[in-house]
């Protein structure tokens, strides 16, 4: 039915919405509600970070109601000690936390991926040097070292998200360096050297295509790695600034307000879910990449 | 003046706080027994223990309780009463004092305490040169006229002299035994003076309590002076155990794993359950402030007076005393706080946005301005500077000021107003005892004072700092206390005229103790006398 010719198909009454998810439900299986959880999440959180700014009853960083108000049916998620409605922080906080992981990420794996190629490409005394940068900054706790350079250059959601690529992009270049040197052994790439390619043709259209797979898992696995460490940081007052509405800037909030549990409930859900949703979309993606790994 | 983190709480370690709370079963094991010595968790801020040098809050109630000093403060917070010195007298030009010692009085060692040990703690607390030492600066001599009778004269009039005796860095230490062991009181005393280590492991005082062990950040260990010459303490000994935050400290009297905490804040107090606590809400004399410095580089326009008073009218004081504190404070008029001399009567801060828009468009801003608001990142008296910030921020934008908040360490903030200065700072303030001169010293605007020099005196119009020194002079030459009242209440007026400093909250100070413990009280030149505490 799924491969009728479209002229048939065009005949036969629509298949309601509803049926169509049920129908895909079970075509997918159990096995799949990790990653449609995932991307429900996920995608869900976009949507809200991008729109909120049109439908929020509150403004994030205004009085909303009485201060350290328990959950209510105006403050589904209560309000903290300013008297600001958390769960509308909580939503606001996605439009903080997720660009700074999309952002990091990005950076990370395009640095990292150029200076793992290169070293895996070229080999040699180049290779050693910019494997053993990497091993120096991979030698340090990545907690310990995002401290340190949110702490010179001073608080702020810029200098963590700089903190964190430093931190991010050895990860990286190791992956593409291991991917780029397996590549390198395989006969296609021995018949392109022998057929007159020349080195960056080589490494670009005969070597590079084959390395993503992993690194795209890897990226999707660290979304919740990067939100994590960044709300560290704002916690201990590093990241984000107050009054901007950052999940670990608020957990911070909640803990001195301990006897409130609901000020930290709503962003430490948050990071809880996205965390959650980044895992399983990297585990959903790495059966894709690696069937030979599915059980 | 300025106290280096006093009561100060420092968010910059949330993450020993999961710690903390993680090892909390721990502490509760600890539980003192009821012969055991009294436990108190605090948030310490020890610099030294020398009372010449020692200058921090835990600093007060240490000495307090291990130095006597010739005067101490009633219960009132008002009167001074005797303590080594069981009278004396003030020649009519309040230059000329002369003290009568107990002679029942004795150090722990059992050695009397005489007035060569008056003279030389006095003078060595000046030739120290610590942080304490400005409370000697108008000392001119001490004159040991026989073992009983102690003559100080001072360079100037100075009417709050025996408001300072009865400060805990004024505790007369046993000068035979100190100087034995490298403590000298001589002019080079700065240098000279080898014992600030001895200090830390030994007490030479006449207080009820003598030092056992200091281990820093961990706790300080106290036992009861076995030969203490007046009404020995109930308790056998007091351990103050270092404890970063609020939230533990609650936790630990919850647990019974202290006795007393000494920085439970409001919000805390109020959501914590604890049946066998007291949470006891009384007023205190420290404060919050915000202050304007116009001389400070990167001032973003001109802060005259038209801006400074538009800032002041835009703030919602009562908001942000429900804010910060959940209603457990006070509004405060000006830098002397309420109950000190000369703040009788004085006007409420006035909250009045229109009028501030008004200002402001007047001095050419009808759109309001962006300015960096730096204050230090710690909770202080149960106010997360923090959160007082974002409430700023909050009411100055709607007078169309837009503020970037800049929370700094501690000790950033304190070097930073000085060099290079920051227009727009919180601060906090706590007294050293009781008297207005002190704070007339640190916020008056007269040529050579702290916050004088940081708002320019002198070179900003309207600040010639010339009047203030007058009055400052005629307060401290006035000889009853209907005089001082006039004098320091002129010049709170003036100061509040000034709009340099802006008292944001002055918060009330949350006792809070277990059900068996008595004789908890809030002191304003001691802190915390321990002394008095008895546990059943």
């Amino acid at each position: 039915m799924l491969f009728s010719p479209p002229a048939r198909a065009a005949e036969r009454p629509r298949p309601r919405l509803s049926a169509g998810i049920g129908r895909a439900f079970r075509r997918l299986g159990w096995s799949h509600l990790p990653l449609i959880f995932a991307i429900v999440v996920l995608v869900g959180l976009v949507v809200i970070a991008i729109t909120i700014p049109w439908w929020t009853p509150y403004d994030p960083v205004a009085l909303a109601g009485r201060r350290l108000q328990p959950p209510s049916a105006a403050h589904w998620l209560g309000t903290d000690a300013l008297g600001r409605d958390v769960l509308v922080r909580t939503l606001y906080g996605a439009r903080y936390s997720l660009p700074i992981a999309a952002g990091v990420l990005a950076v990370a794996v395009a640095l990292g991926v150029a200076v793992g190629a290169l070293a895996g490409f070229l080999g040699g005394l180049i290779d050693n040097v910019l494997m053993r940068l990497a091993d120096i900054t991979l030698a340090f706790p990545p907690v310990l070292l995002a401290m340190a350079i949110a702490a010179s250059l001073g608080p702020g959601l810029v200098n963590t998200a700089l903190a964190l690529i430093i931190v991010w992009w050895p990860i990286y270049a190791r992956l593409m360096r291991a991917q780029v040197l397996n590549v390198k052994k395989l006969d296609h790439v021995d018949a392109a050297i022998v057929g007159g390619v020349k080195p960056g043709r080589l490494l670009f259209r005969h070597i590079m295509p084959l390395c993503w797979s992993p690194i795209f898992v890897n990226m999707t696995m660290d979304v919740g790695q990067v939100i994590l460490l960044a709300a560290g940081l704002s916690f201990i007052g590093l990241g984000a600034q107050p009054p901007t509405p950052e999940w670990g800037q608020m957990i911070a909030e909640g803990a001195s307000n301990f006897y409130c549990w609901w000020i930290a409930l709503g962003p430490g859900m948050a990071i809880f879910l996205v965390s959650l949703s980044s895992n399983f979309l990297g585990d959903a993606l790495r059966d894709v990449a690696d069937p030979r790994g599915r059980q | 003046m300025a106290r280096p983190s006093r009561l100060a709480l420092s968010t910059g370690v949330a993450a020993s706080l999961l710690a903390s709370v993680f090892f909390m079963p721990m502490a509760a094991q600890t539980a003192s027994a009821a012969d055991g010595p009294l436990v108190v968790a605090r948030a310490m801020d020890i610099n030294s223990l020398d009372p010449a040098r020692g200058y921090c809050d835990t600093c007060q109630i240490y000495l307090s309780a291990v130095y006597a000093t010739l005067l101490t403060l009633a219960a009132d917070n008002q009167t001074i009463i005797p303590s080594l010195a069981k009278s004396w007298e003030v020649s009519p030009d309040v230059t000329t004092f002369t003290f009568h010692l107990d002679p029942a009085a004795t150090f722990s060692d059992g050695s009397p305490v005489t007035a060569a040990d008056v003279k030389w703690s006095l003078e060595r607390l000046k030739n120290v040169k610590g942080g304490p030492s400005y409370l000697m600066d108008s000392l001119k001599s001490v004159e040991a006229k026989d073992d009983q009778t102690v003559i100080i004269t001072t360079t100037t009039p100075n009417s709050e002299f025996l408001g300072i005796l009865a400060a805990p860095y004024t505790g007369i230490i046993n000068a035979k035994l100190a100087s034995a062991n490298g403590a000298n009181a001589k002019d080079d005393a700065a240098t000279s003076d080898t014992s600030d280590t001895w200090f830390l492991a030994n007490s030479a005082g006449a207080g009820p309590f003598v030092l056992e062990k200091y281990t820093a950040d961990d706790s300080l260990r106290l036992a009861r002076n076995e030969k203490y010459w007046g009404k020995k303490p109930a308790v056998s000994g007091v351990v103050l155990k270092q404890t970063a935050d609020a939230v533990t400290q609650a936790q630990m009297l919850q647990s019974g794993a202290a006795d007393i905490a000494m920085q439970v804040d409001p919000d805390t107090a109020k959501t914590v359950s604890a049946p066998d606590a007291t949470f006891k809400a009384v007023p205190s004399f420290n404060y919050v402030y915000a202050a304007i410095s116009p001389a400070a580089k990167g001032a973003p326009v001109p802060l005259t007076k038209e801006v400074r008073e538009a800032i002041a009218l835009a703030l919602d004081y009562q908001g942000l005393i429900d804010f910060t504190v959940g209603g457990d404070g006070k509004e405060q008029s000006s830098a002397i706080p309420n109950g000190y001399p000369g703040t009788k009567d004085l006007p409420a801060p006035v909250f009045n946005i229109e009028k501030a828009k008004e200002l402001l468009a007047k001095a050419g801003h009808p759109d309001g301005f962006a300015m960096e608001l730096e204050f230090p990142a710690m909770n202080v008296y149960g106010v997360d500077l923090s959160l007082l910030a974002q409430k700023v921020q909050q009411d100055l934008g709607k007078v169309g000021i837009k503020l970037s908040l800049k929370p700094v360490p501690f000790t950033v903030w304190a070097s930073d107003i000085d060099d290079p200065g920051v227009p727009f700072a919180l601060g906090f303030f706590a007294p050293d005892y009781f008297g207005s001169a002190q704070y007339v010293q640190y916020f008056g605007m007269m040529p050579d004072m702290p916050w004088a020099k940081r708002a320019g005196v002198g070179k900003v119009a309207g600040l010639d700092g010339k009047e203030q020194l007058a009055m400052y002079q005629k307060a401290l030459a006035a000889t009853d206390t209907a005089g001082q009242e006039t004098a320091y209440h002129d010049l709170a007026m003036k100061m509040i005229d000034d709009k340099i400093i802006l008292p944001l909250v002055s918060p009330n100070l949350v006792l809070a103790y277990r059900n068996d413990v008595s004789g908890v009280r809030y002191s304003a030149c001691c802190n915390l006398p321990l002394g008095e505490i008895e546990k059943k």
